[in-house]
């Protein structure tokens, strides 16, 4: 590895000069930060991925894969390299990448976050995503459950799940609380209330009447993006019904019906009516997708808004690499380039950057939600092996840019943070390509709720389908699958009413990086077995994983101190207290879980490792 | 100037294959998979025996055996799989 190493250590040196480069000298901008990520995504897919993929992992394109030996036309399918490309791109880019920059950028500076996302993805994230695939080939594409399960012990599998479950439970609140966030602008509203009714429309044309689909996506994606934009006119009488309609929701209570912390400000927030009346309607808009047969709401729902979002942030990154010439001050960053390592947190809270920020930022560097789908959906579909890089190495360097360009636009902007922040620079990028920011803002606004929102009903809907594996047999009521969503959507609205906000984000981070540690665990002990030179896997782990329990323990502490012990006893709080108390007890179980996964993978390492090596048969003499 | 047309013509096909897996791929897949789910079922209510399912063929479902026989191994290594959470279909929908 010496000799191939020696390009990686230059890589790492670019990306490192650049940044410093731009950090200091101040030119901090769209066009450097885009070079550097071109300079990642071509050294690491060349320098580094290729390399395993040759050396270490050996793809040989002769070798038979699980898509042509068992080639069932439903499952097992070989697929055309680009085709699956799209396909597991598509799978694996969600909110993750966007939500994670846009909130380490307002923490740490956008530095750390670049620095993090760039050598993130070198080291680790193609890695996993890539190795997941790999080693679901090499096993007649089981599921990384089933090989966890057969690898390492049979109580990780039951891991798995419990990661799962948190997972989504974590992410379906720090969405929620976005979702519901986003909608109480009375400029965003209608489009996501046309695009639910388009997707109603679209499954009918296409599935009821076989319509064609380009016809179906014309109208229907043209129609939500219409309404989009007259929804987010300023002074339109559409804003001015939706501002009338929070009004009379908030009568009751103008003040807010409790109060929750502002981890960033220290200061406690009102929580009004109209967030959780647009909190429920999130969850009506989630429930019928995850109820209804998934052709009849979900897809079309999702079809629709991937062209809504695709068409934003194709246009907002070309917007964001003409910014310098066209107009340098959409172009320049207007945040600092490093707050401190302990980052901007309430009073009495710590966000030391370490290891704080490798939850923050979690799929735009490295998911282990990623490499899950990827055993499954696109490693039984590969076609040759020499696909399995270009497909989940290639589709993981691609999320990058999306957490990149997600960083751009927050950096560009001075005032604010979240999602209008991002709405604000993605609506500055589109400006540059003539796009008036009157139509811009809430397109991206739009674009950002619609990306959330499909994730959440899909999330709603696993959901309901871990409830009926974990409680069905225990319970039948468990079975029933309205029972089961309204219980999901239920234990979700109380995170979401009671949380506050980054530590919902950061424990989500938690539960996916752990996925991740996991995964590359998984890797590391398949390489071993295999006598496979396993550090490129194995180190990551060891990083991912006390990284995350560290960032476990920080996150215990921030909700203990910062909520737990000033709100005890104080009226109107009692919200805050027992969300705080729940986020503790899933920080407490998601250690207790890695801890049990260390040990395991730690054994499972020790009895590959003193199994001798396999030996060729010599073949027979001949007589 | 054929090997330029030639090299733009397989880009661009590139580009739509990439397109046509983030957005109409799916459909595809749901199609086969509905498609499988109904092919599944009519197999087992029909020759169930052949996975040890107590259930006599007819007389008449005999007649339909030379048009089963190509699918009875896929068929049978499809459902006798197993298989978990992680392997939900909405789990690959994003």
């Amino acid at each position: 590895m010496s000799n191939g190493a020696t390009p990686v250590y230059i890589l790492v040196g670019a990306v490192l000069v650049l940044s410093a480069i731009m950090a200091a000298a101040g030119l901090g901008n769209t066009l450097m930060a885009i070079i550097v990520g071109a300079v990642v995504v071509w050294g690491g897919y060349k320098l580094y991925a290729t390399q395993i993929d040759r050396k270490v992992i050996q793809s040989d394109a002769r070798r038979a894969t699980p898509a042509r030996m068992y080639m069932d036309g439903v499952d097992f399918v070989p697929t055309s390299r680009n085709v699956l490309y799209g396909y597991h791109f598509k799978s694996i880019a969600a909110a993750g990448p966007i939500v994670g920059a846009i909130t380490a950028g307002a923490v740490w500076g956008w530095l750390p976050a670049l620095l993090w996302l760039a050598l993130g993805v070198v080291f680790m994230g193609w890695a996993s995503d890539y190795s997941a695939i790999v080693v679901s080939v090499r096993n007649d594409g089981n599921s990384m459950s089933a090989t966890a399960h057969r690898l390492i012990a049979p109580r990780t599998r039951m891991i798995l799940f419990v990661f799962i479950f948190f997972y989504l439970l974590l992410v379906a609140g720090a969405f929620g609380n976005i979702i519901a966030g986003e909608l109480t602008k009375p400029t965003v509203p209608l489009g996501i209330i046309v695009l639910a009714i388009m997707g109603v429309v679209a499954g009918q044309m296409l599935y009821r009447m076989k319509l064609d689909l380009v016809l179906t996506t014309v109208v229907t994606v043209g129609l939500t993006l219409v309404a989009i934009v007259v929804g987010g006119l300023p002074g339109s009488p559409v804003a001015a019904l939706f501002n009338g309609l929070n009004g009379a929701v908030d009568g009751p209570a103008p003040q807010g019906v409790f109060q929750v912390l502002n981890p960033l400000t220290g200061k406690m927030d009102p929580v009004k009516l109209s967030f959780l009346f647009w909190l429920v309607g999130g969850f009506v808009f989630c429930y019928f997708g995850a109820v209804l047969p998934i052709w009849r709401y979900a897809q079309p729902v999702n079809y629709i808004g991937f062209w809504i979002t695709a068409l934003t942030i194709v246009l907002g990154g070309l917007g964001a690499a003409l910014a310098v010439f066209l107009n340098p001050k959409v172009g320049t960053f207007a945040i600092p380039a490093f707050k401190g390592f302990m980052g901007q947190a309430a009073a009495g809270a710590i966000q030391p950057l370490w290891p704080m920020l490798f939850v923050t930022i979690a799929c735009g560097a490295i998911s282990g939600w990623h490499a899950l789908i990827g055993s499954v959906g696109t490693a039984r579909q590969i076609e040759s092996e020499r696909d399995m890089l270009p497909v989940g190495g290639g589709a993981m360097f691609s999320e990058f840019t999306l957490g990149l360009l997600s960083l751009l636009a927050i950096a560009t902007v001075a005032q604010g943070s979240g999602a209008p922040a991002f709405a604000k620079g993605m609506a500055g990028f589109l400006s540059v390509l003539a796009i008036p920011p009157e139509a811009g803002e809430p397109l991206a606004s739009a674009a950002f709720v619609i990306i959330v929102i499909t994730v959440v009903q899909l999330v709603f809907r696993v959901m309901r389908v871990v409830l009926v594996e974990a409680l069905g047999d225990r319970a039948p009521i468990f079975r029933n699958i309205h029972f089961n969503t309204l219980v999901s959507m239920l234990l979700t609205f109380l995170l979401v009413a009671s949380g506050t906000w980054i530590y919902l984000w950061q424990l989500f981070g938690g539960a996916n990086q752990l996925m991740a540690a996991l995964s590359l665990l998984l890797v590391t002990v398949w390489l071993v077995s295999t006598r496979r030179n396993p550090y490129y896997a194995g180190l990551p782990f060891a990083f991912m994983y006390l990284t995350t329990i560290a960032a476990l323990l920080v996150t215990i502490y921030n909700l203990y101190a910062t909520v737990i012990v000033p709100s005890l006893g104080q009226a109107g709080r009692e919200f805050a207290v027992a969300g705080a108390g729940a986020m503790v007890l899933v920080a407490l179980l998601l250690v207790v879980a890695a801890l049990f996964i260390g040990y395991d993978g730690w054994q499972a390492l020790q009895r590959y490792q003193e199994r001798p090596p396999r030996v060729a048969q010599a073949p027979a003499p001949s007589q | 100037m054929a090997g330029q047309g030639g090299r733009r013509r397989g880009w661009l096909q590139a580009l739509r294959d990439v397109l046509y897996g983030m957005t109409a791929y799916e459909f595809e897949r749901t199609a086969r998979e509905r498609r499988a789910e109904l092919e599944d079922l009519f197999t087992l209510v029909v020759f169930g025996d052949l996975l040890g399912l107590p259930i006599l063929p007819s007389h008449y479902a005999l007649r339909l055996l030379p048009y089963v026989v190509p699918r009875v191994q896929v068929w049978k290594r499809r459902l006798l799989r197993e298989k978990d959470l992680t392997e939900a279909e909405e789990l690959h929908l994003h």
